[in-house]
């Protein structure tokens, strides 16, 4: 019989318990947080072109990873509505192990914002929390030629190629930007993701989904972004 | 504020956990169940019971080795046969040994679960039949066999034996 273990039911409950601790005790805080700051600093602040190095680094040391860009407008330093594109990419060939290969390549999209939860909201460096939606539609190859069976002693070539799948998810987000100098800054982002709805084929759930991560009920994952002012 | 950054720290300590969901155990097998005549269970009491089966390099292989006391077993299933063929020894106290041959007829599907899990074959029971020299009928009761084991697969029945 398979078993799982509890872990994501439990980073789930943990996630959201410290959310509703955080909205409860500062309810109060919490509309001045929300509420656009009565100044001279006009409503449309500029663009913000950003891209990940969490992503390709990961690609450079391991079997997968993503590229990943994003354009970010700048609400009187306030909210920062978001789009996120990147390409999500695994390839592991003949696992030394399982001697699976796993294969895909593809999109993924997210839109979303971010709120700017520094109290003095036109500093140069911002503190902030958001939430995405995100979606993709990947294809993937999952193959192990010479399978053999441990009984009969057949072998038999395993798996499937261009397998259709999709999936949407969301995303809390909790970051930092700093200004380095001019236009530029630098910050980081850590990101819980919880998978709303997804699509797969007959041969099981699929191993790696394009800028979700490794395949499961939720996921944890951190950004950090090279951000440019436009 | 230090809520949030307790938060996020949180976090990250929980998000640098990671687990390899694979089965606990990485193989397919059917569930047999005695049966008898009336439907109540039959238990090898003082028979006992051995399955083999004939390998691709046309050795034999012991899928179950003179088990007695049971009303239930587990029988391994081939990844990619359409038709297993297994045959089934009773032996008595007397010294009386019974031989019969049960084919079992399915549809085999890929199944991947990680690539970190070993790739495995799940299976749509569609026909059984067999010989009659102990057994007396053996049908489908549960077609599905995959990881969950839990139900029986086949019930067995076997001829009146005392």
């Amino acid at each position: 019989m398979k078993q799982r273990p509890n872990i994501s039911t439990s980073i789930s409950r943990l996630v959201i318990s410290l959310v509703l601790l955080v909205v409860a005790s500062s309810a109060h805080a919490q509309l001045k947080l929300f509420r656009m700051e009565k100044d001279s600093i006009p409503l449309f602040r500029g663009f913000a072109v950003s891209f990940d190095l969490v992503g390709p680094a990961m690609l450079m040391l391991s079997d997968h990873g993503e590229y990943e860009g994003a354009l970010r407008l700048n609400l009187h330093d306030q909210w920062f509505p978001i789009v996120e594109i990147g390409i999500g990419k695994a390839n592991r060939e003949n696992d030394e192990v399982t001697g699976i290969t796993y294969k895909t390549t593809a999109p993924y999209f997210r839109i979303g914002a971010d709120l700017n939860l520094m109290k003095n909201k036109h500093a140069a460096n911002r503190l902030y929390g958001g939430l995405r939606y995100a979606f993709t539609s990947y294809k993937v190859d999952i193959l192990r030629n010479g399978l053999k069976d441990p009984v009969w002693l057949t072998t038999s070539d395993f798996g499937v190629e261009g397998m259709k799948c999709s999936m949407h998810w969301f995303e809390v987000v909790f970051g930092i930007d700093a200004k380095i100098f001019g236009p530029l800054h630098l910050g980081w982002n850590v990101r819980y993701k919880r998978r709303i709805h997804h699509k797969e084929g007959d041969i099981g759930e699929t191993w790696y989904v394009p800028g979700f991560g490794v395949n499961d009920k939720d996921q944890i994952a951190a950004n950090f972004n090279v951000i440019i002012d436009i | 504020m230090r809520k949030i950054i307790l938060f996020v720290f949180t976090a990250i300590v929980i998000g640098a956990c990671t687990s390899i969901d694979c089965p606990v155990q990485n193989s397919v097998y059917t569930v047999y169940g005695l049966l008898k005549a009336n439907g109540t269970t039959d238990t090898l009491t003082v028979d006992s019971l051995s399955v083999t089966t004939l390998r691709a390099n046309q050795t034999v292989d012991t899928l179950l080795d003179r088990i007695t006391g049971k009303s239930t077993f587990d029988i391994p299933i081939s990844y990619t046969q359409p038709e297993d063929t297994l045959f089934f020894t009773l032996l008595d106290t007397l010294g009386n040994s019974y031989r019969d041959t049960v084919y079992l007829k399915k549809d085999n599907y890929p199944h991947f679960e990680s690539v970190d899990c070993q790739a495995s074959y799940f299976h749509r029971l569609t026909d059984v039949r067999s010989t009659h020299h102990i057994i007396d009928s053996i049908v489908i009761n549960n077609p599905t066999v995959n990881y969950e084991a839990t139900s029986e697969h086949f019930y067995l029945y076997l001829k009146a034996r005392y």
